[in-house]
């Protein structure tokens, strides 16, 4: 490869070192954002893409991997974070109620007014920046009739007709002008109520809020976090609350929602793999998982070979092929949802079909046993055409010469097929069957849109179906319950993990991915 | 049994056997093949009846309620009409938003395949084995596994900016172009190992840069290997369904998979007629893209891409 100047500064140079930082700064801000969230690790993960980014892009020493700086940092981002974030997630109590960082949920607390007893009750009158429309005055009268004016950020002060640009008073002794404000009426301010309530008035510590269509009090701060003792206190009820399993909670176990997030160690996996009351649900679930996978490449791959055999040498088979092959262009969801129609017991087609042949049809979306068969001939119907598709490349592999030599030698067909075909075909194709396996093993989207793992289980502590695979179990686990359990749902998706890792790091000892022919 | 013995008659160039029939050879030869039109046929019925029922359905007026009749006896384009007319199920928003997601992520995601494997097939580096071991094992990981880990970080990062967060067809495109760093990076690899290095270095003595050897030289060589996998892209990811199902929330922002889906399970029995004909329009650009472009993928599946 040629070698240039040290330093080559051309207009391209130039151009790379500017998105490189234009990249740096949009991010790094980014990121300032998310540490305010106290979202630490989304922040590293970024902190490690802007040095991927900016080493690749500005050192000349690195300057191969400008081919492949910005893939590797798309990769660690979108994919490599996701899992090592699912890790973080099944070490948590994440999930319904506790969704918030600690920092974010204390943010939200500190956040809270309230009214304190001594707290001065106002009436209000609001006015409207002649320049900005979200910068407003209020003016204030005591239950004394003393008067006051206030603004966003700036202080309460007592106020009184014609002085400091106030202009003539109305018959209740309320301005009609403020210099610089329009004075909107109690119409207009219905509308925009929910607005002003947002607003804080004044400066802290007194803080002058709008609690009422007219009425407005001094209010304070209700909570305090107090970071050396961990805890918060209430100051309205004197209360005082104690973080307790990611919730603040008082000694008498009064609870403080939001909760939060935190770590709860191997907890979820304790769950997954002793909990009692899971076991019964999981078992079925994990039994029914390597059943439909098993079942679902063997039929499929079976159906394939078999097609591919019988109609290798039949006249006219290139249309017989592209026939056959038509469930393979088919988007899976389109087909899963047409069979899922065909099959319904209330209208479907072939159950009317059915009926009207032998009088009696099983019901395929209720009845466990007859859900699953449905769905493995779906996935029979599904997957042939691939499985005839690499067959049929595999046997025009096999050479013919073996095959004349062993009808010479008087094998039968059958003989043939079974000593010679089917073994030097399997060794062909058996990285693609354990690559299906694999990826039926997770195949989320039959068992989720033919019935949405349904039927249910009854009994189960969690929902759980009679057809849900572990993937689909998390899906239900974290989207679809009332539970939303993300804590367990990732740490299934761990354990799904570690077995498609197994899986395929065994098949990539045979499989030779990683040659470089022109090494 | 039958069939085998007839079809291995066939594949063997000379016979040998006794004949165990009183058949003689052409009359074993002839029930072999009506043995297996016979067997061809019912395979074709089991193919052919989803399809067959859908199109079927959708030119029938009588939506809700679906006999077992083939051909519909006034068949209309009614169900069609329903669905281009319907402002609750926005059905052609639906279906630009899938090109949209998946013509933008194919783009970025065959670019990036070609660029980085263009860089580990050309060049030799430190770190380059490592890099290709790593991109291995991480992209074995189907993204529905960390579907949850997604959503959450959506999540997060909307809150800050929105088109990164929830609801976006940005955010869906990044995470469909990352996985860029796959297989198919290998495929790419092999495929451009195999090009002669001859044009490519007499370009680099006369002075070009890699750059523009990536674009004027190697890029058109390595066509067919590109539309292999951008037509498999495509077809994956206007197929893909947990992703948008999670990520997008709103029925202006659906993919044409995520609308089917709760279309025909909202709207059950009502919409019957007008299921059917969206299911036909979801699948006919898929089908047209394969029918032009068959060659390519069955050459891509018999070299071991990744079908989704």
């Amino acid at each position: 490869m040629n070698i240039k100047n040290a330093f080559p500064v051309t207009p391209s140079t130039i151009l790379r070192l500017a998105l490189v930082g234009v990249f740096d700064i949009a991010v790094l801000s980014l990121i300032r954002q998310l540490l305010d969230d106290g979202n630490y690790p989304l922040s590293a993960i970024l902190g490690v893409v802007i040095v991927i980014i900016t080493l690749c892009y500005s050192l000349e020493k690195l300057r191969y991997y400008r081919w492949l700086g910005v893939s590797i940092a798309a990769a660690t981002l979108f994919v490599l974070y996701p899992i090592l974030y699912t890790i973080y997630l099944s070490t948590t109590n994440a999930g319904y109620g506790h969704i918030l960082t600690k920092h974010e949920a204390v943010e939200f607390l500190e956040r809270q007014q309230y009214v304190p007893e001594s707290g001065q009750q106002y009436t209000w009158t609001a006015y409207r920046s002649l320049e900005t429309s979200d910068d407003y005055l209020l003016w204030l009268q005591a239950e004394d009739d003393t008067t006051y004016l206030t603004g966003i950020g700036t202080a309460t002060k007592p106020a009184s007709i014609g002085a400091d640009g106030v202009g003539a008073a109305d018959d209740k002794g309320i301005p009609l002008t403020i210099q610089g404000y329009q004075r909107l009426e109690k119409r207009d301010t219905v509308a925009i109520i929910d607005q002003l309530g947002e607003i804080a008035f004044g400066v802290a510590p007194d803080i002058i809020r709008i609690t009422g269509l007219s009425a407005a009090a001094t209010t304070q701060q209700r909570y305090r976090y107090d970071s050396d003792s961990d805890t918060l206190t209430d100051a309205e009820t004197g209360l005082v609350y104690h973080p307790v399993e990611g919730v603040f909670e008082t000694d008498d176990g009064q609870e403080l929602p939001p909760g939060f997030r935190v770590g709860v160690g191997l907890h979820n996996f304790e769950r997954f793999f002793a909990s009692s009351a899971l076991r019964g649900p999981l078992v079925r679930i994990i039994s029914w998982n390597f059943a439909y996978a098993i079942l679902s490449v063997f039929f499929g791959f079976a159906l394939g070979l078999f097609i591919a055999v019988l109609f290798d040498t039949l006249p006219g088979k290139e249309i017989i092929r592209a026939l056959l092959i038509i469930p393979y262009p088919i988007p899976a969801l389109v087909s899963i949802l047409i069979w899922r129609n065909l099959l319904n017991p209330d209208f479907g087609a072939l159950v009317s079909l059915q009926e009207s042949i032998f009088g009696t049809a099983p019901n395929w979306l209720t009845d466990p046993m007859w859900t699953r068969i449905a769905i493995i001939i779906i996935n029979m119907w599904l997957s042939y055409p691939y499985f005839y598709i690499v067959s049929s490349g595999a046997l025009q592999a096999i050479p013919t010469d073996m095959l004349d030599a062993a009808a010479v030698d008087g094998a039968n067909a059958w003989q043939r097929f079974v000593k010679i075909i089917l073994p030097l075909l399997l060794k062909i194709v058996s990285p693609l069957l354990v690559a299906s396996f694999a990826f039926n093993f997770n195949n989320f989207n039959l068992i989720y849109i033919f019935n949405q793992g349904n039927p249910p289980i009854a009994g189960s502590p969690i929902p759980a179906g009679h057809t849900d695979i572990l993937i689909s179990f998390v899906y239900r686990l974290a989207f679809n319950s009332a539970i939303s359990d993300y804590g367990l749902g990732a740490s299934i998706s761990i354990v799904l993990f570690l077995f498609v890792a197994a899986i395929t790091w065994g098949q990539f000892r045979y499989t030779r991915v990683m040659e470089d022919q022109n090494a | 049994m039958t069939d085998i013995q007839t079809h291995s008659t066939q594949l063997a160039s000379t016979d040998f056997q006794q004949p165990k029939f009183s058949l003689n050879y052409q009359q074993r030869r002839w029930l072999g093949y009506i043995i297996r039109y016979i067997i061809a046929a019912i395979l074709i019925v089991f193919a052919f009846v989803p399809v067959v029922w859908v199109v079927s359905a959708s030119f029938n007026p009588s939506g809700s309620l679906v006999s077992v009749e083939v051909i519909p006896k006034n068949p209309g384009l009614g169900n069609y009409c329903g669905l281009f007319e319907n402002d609750y199920y926005p059905f052609v928003k639906w279906i630009r938003n899938s090109f949209i997601v998946a013509t933008a992520s194919t783009l970025l995601s065959v670019t990036s395949t070609a660029v980085s494997a263009y860089g580990l097939s050309r060049f030799r580096f430190y770190g380059r084995k490592v890099l290709m071991r790593a991109i291995l094992v991480i992209s074995i990981f189907p993204a529905a596994l960390s579907i949850i880990a997604l959503y959450t970080t959506f999540q997060q990062v909307g809150n800050h900016v929105g088109i990164l967060g929830l609801n976006s067809h940005v955010s869906l495109i990044l995470i469909y172009s990352s996985g860029a760093l796959s297989i198919n990076v290998f495929l790419v690899k092999g495929y451009l190992d195999s090009i002669p290095l001859e044009i490519e270095e007499s370009a680099l003595v006369d002075g070009a840069t890699h750059a523009q050897i990536f674009r004027m030289i190697t890029l058109p060589l390595a066509k067919p290997i590109l539309i292999t996998i951008s037509v498999l892209t495509f077809m994956a990811i206007y197929g893909d369904f947990v992703l948008p199902r999670v990520l997008l929330q709103s029925s202006d922002k659906f993919t044409v998979m995520v609308g089917l889906y709760l279309f025909q399970s909202a709207d059950y029995a009502q919409n019957w007629g007008v299921f059917t004909a969206g299911a036909v329009i979801a699948a006919l650009p898929i089908l047209v893209i394969y029918m032009l472009l068959q060659r390519y993928i069955i050459g891509g599946l018999t070299a071991g891409a990744v079908k989704l």
